[in-house]
């Protein structure tokens, strides 16, 4: 936490700024009234993106959600903004069908596709015989600024577009919308990654920067297509297959608990009303959802989100102390229910006063949460298993869980975690916990198990070494000694934990530091508990690599690199690649470097991360042998049971929806 | 792999037919006798819940195995309950857990003592 004031020059709003006004130019371009039907799985960026009262002044009157069944509406301009999606093209159709069977309604229809447009949806328009009908446009809203350190692409189940399907298309779009942030931050110089799609994706960017350049030497435009500076110095790219061990352990710090009870959707979570405290009447049982928004703005927020949940309460009622002290001083106040009852008193409440309330109720629920006794089951036996105990009595608790009918995500959570430390499951197991899950949660299950078998989350055992135990000795996965009150590694993020690609993180920063830390004693394999303890002066670093890590006096070089960590990284699945970028003007950028700044890598998820990953990498930013910031940028934010959720052969709902259309 | 297209059949006959075409794909790979296995008790299975329906006019379809169990206890069809514990063969702990937590949903007392 030295050097935080020379504070970043990269800030995420710019990219907000470009998407909104990218949607008001749109809006402008239709004159006149109009309503809006939005893709409820974007209405959450869109959201982040534009207020209602900024769509209002560009002439939006009503927004709607597109969604099945009858649309009835009086206007001119109808404006949807959706995914290119079959099912979204097929609510469309119906919605022009039916409003043409009305004369009096002239709509006109115009359809924005976000990010782009794909052939094949405009086939369907075509098809069924629309498409003369609509003006079709696209809304390149891809980065979606989540906070100031964190962009999404909020791509709901990207895993699953990526690891089952064999779905690039998500790629494509990062890469795209990579190739636009460089244009405003400018070429980013070293990129290393990790994993089969992360390589593609490097790829697919290098060509789409080949193709952007050569148009560009065409035109006639002097202006430059990337800016001089570099203000990102490194992008590290990671599959979500490289760990999928972390997503699915439970987290343990504020905000992965609130994604793991509540679930957080961009950036909102939704809340009883009565937890919310908005209304003084707690006799009144309105059992309305409200959402809420969590973000740095929120200032106690922000200084409760990355920390264990076991720290939380004590702080909460420091926070609450403090108020009291500035208010009265007079009543002492210890727990968390009798914060709430003096919270409940106080008549003014100003923002701090409610964000207290807010997060003191949230704490409260989630405390009793975590008290149930399941949870704390679950929650040793998932430690176990992350250490390397797999003995048999742990074992059976998962065939307890699928015979009390345990949430069937909470089950695969775990049967995922025991395959994936195991290096898969023992033939007998194996078969005994798919006729167990079938029977118990339904034969469509056949389906769920076969796809997990094919992402590789839960598989029977085959001759390939199990390399988990090694990655967990290497990588010092395990960290016994936690202190989650002043914590001296990420590990506390799981209490006692370190997620795998945070440390694949933290290596690449690390060991290529030459000149400011002392390098890893390398026997056979490295071990970051001696960089950790950074009074290790030895430096027998001779192996094969030593030669072209040798260019100490070149400053041009980024400092974020594999090297060293390479007998690690084949332990795990994926190719690794190391890539240096053409950058436009050096010296430009070696000045800035020269300056006291500090350097920013780009962290690029590719299949999701974590709220404890993203703690992680704040917490690593903050620590003095790092001596950068990160920004991360991930297809979306997952947890184990959003994950899994994904896999799960869902057929249960189409069976209702259908049911249901059939009685009506 | 089209198993799903079966669960789309508001029929119980059309869904059986639909999982027995799956259950034919399924027999081409040797790889995949689990799936022929489950898919041949998914059909016997709907094949039991379609009589239990008929026959005590509650809802079966849509349960699951271990459901149908539950509830036959529940409504007093232990002899049923037992023949499907035997014909697939249900692991006896599993069994005591439904049949546990049928004696307690029934508040059979007597039943749970003598457990």
């Amino acid at each position: 936490a030295n050097s935080s004031d020379s504070s970043s020059s990269f800030s995420t709003t710019i990219l907000r700024d470009f998407a909104r006004k990218e949607l008001i130019d749109i809006l402008d371009s239709i004159r006149g009234k109009k309503s809006l039907v939005i893709d409820p799985t974007i209405s959450g960026s869109l959201s982040l993106i534009a207020e209602f009262s900024l769509l209002k002044e560009h002439g939006v009157e009503n927004i709607y959600h597109l969604q099945p069944g009858r649309f009835n509406i009086q206007c001119q301009h109808l404006v949807y903004i959706c995914r290119p999606k079959m099912i979204n093209m097929k609510y469309i159709t119906e919605h022009i069908h039916e409003n043409s069977n009305n004369p009096d309604n002239e709509i006109q229809y115009y359809i924005y596709f976000v990010p782009r447009r794909t052939m094949i949806c405009e086939r369907v328009l075509e098809d069924v015989g629309v498409y003369g009908d609509v003006t079709i446009g696209e809304y390149h809203l891809d980065i979606v600024p989540l906070d100031d350190d964190l962009l999404s692409m909020e791509l709901d189940n990207s895993f699953k577009d990526l690891f089952l399907d064999g779905d690039m298309t998500s790629l494509y779009y990062v890469a795209k919308a990579l190739l636009k942030l460089q244009t405003i931050v400018g070429i980013i110089p070293k990129i290393i990654g990790k994993g089969k799609c992360a390589n593609y994706l490097k790829d697919t960017l290098f060509n789409l920067r080949r193709e952007l350049e050569a148009n560009h030497a065409n035109s006639i435009s002097s202006i430059p297509l990337f800016p001089l500076n570099s203000e990102i110095d490194s992008l590290i790219i990671l599959d979500r297959s490289v760990d999928v061990i972390t997503p699915m352990c439970t987290q343990l710090t504020y905000e992965g608990l609130i994604d793991e009870v509540y679930g957080i959707k961009s950036t909102f979570v939704e809340l009883d009303s009565s937890l919310v405290g908005l209304t003084q009447n707690t006799a009144n049982i309105s059992h309305k959802l409200k959402k809420i928004p969590l973000n740095s703005n929120d200032k106690l927020f922000s200084q409760l989100r990355d920390m264990n949940f076991a720290v939380v309460g004590g702080i909460l009622s420091q926070v609450a102390r403090r108020i009291q002290d500035d208010y009265e001083g007079r009543h002492q106040v210890k727990t968390v229910s009798q914060i709430r009852d003096f919270i409940g008193k106080l008549n003014n409440l100003r923002a701090e006063h409610q964000s207290l309330r807010l997060h003191t109720n949230m704490t409260e629920e989630i405390r009793k949460f975590t008290l149930d006794s399941d949870f704390n089951k679950f929650l040793e036996v998932q430690q176990n298993f992350i250490a390397g105990i797999t003995s048999h009595n742990l074992v059976e608790y998962i065939e307890e869980m699928i015979n009390n009918q345990q949430p069937i995500e909470k089950t695969i959570r775990l049967l995922s975690l025991l395959s994936s430390v195991c290096g898969g499951i023992k033939a007998k197991s194996y078969e005994f916990f798919r006729k167990e899950i079938v029977q118990t949660y339904g034969y469509q299950h056949i389906i769920t198990l076969d796809n997990l078998s094919k992402v590789g989350l839960f598989k029977k055992h085959d001759k390939s070494k199990n390399t988990y135990p090694s990655v967990r000795k290497a990588l010092k996965l395990i960290v016994d000694d936690v202190d989650e009150h002043s914590p001296n590694d990420i590990s506390y993020v799981y209490s006692g934990y370190a997620p795998i690609s945070v440390r694949l993180i933290q290596c690449a920063c690390l060991l290529s530091n030459s000149k400011s830390m002392p390098l890893p004693s390398t026997t056979s394999l490295f071990n970051p508990s001696s960089i950790l303890s950074s009074n290790n002066t030895t430096n027998n670093y001779d192996d094969n690599h030593s030669s072209s890590n040798n260019n100490t006096n070149n400053s041009s070089q980024s400092n974020v690199s594999w090297k060293g960590c390479e007998e690690i990284l084949k332990l795990l699945p994926g190719p690794i690649f190391e890539e240096e970028q053409p950058v436009i003007n050096n010296s430009i950028y070696l000045n800035k470097k020269n300056q006291n700044q500090r350097k920013i890598s780009l962290v690029l998820f590719l299949g999701g991360c974590t709220f404890t990953e993203i703690s992680s990498l704040r917490f690593l930013s903050q620590q003095e042998d790092i001596q950068r910031d990160f920004i991360i940028l991930t297809t979306d934010i997952i947890n184990g049971n959003t994950l899994v959720d994904s896999l799960i052969n869902q057929v249960q709902d189409e069976i209702k929806s259908l049911t249901t259309l059939n009685y009506s | 792999i089209l198993t799903n297209e079966s669960y789309k059949e508001t029929d119980v006959m059309s869904r059986i037919e639909k999982l027995k075409t799956a259950l034919k794909y399924y027999s081409e790979d040797k790889d995949r006798q689990f799936e022929v296995k489950s898919t041949d008790e998914h059909i016997k299975l709907l094949q039991i819940q379609e009589q239990l329906e008929k026959e005590t006019n509650q809802v079966f379809l849509e349960l699951s195995l271990s459901e149908t169990i539950f509830k036959c206890l529940i409504i007093g069809q232990t002899a049923r309950a037992s023949k499907l514990r035997s014909e697939f063969r249900i692991p006896e702990k599993r069994f005591w857990w439904i049949k546990l937590k049928a004696l307690v949903k029934t508040n059979d007392w007597e039943g749970l003592e003598n457990f």
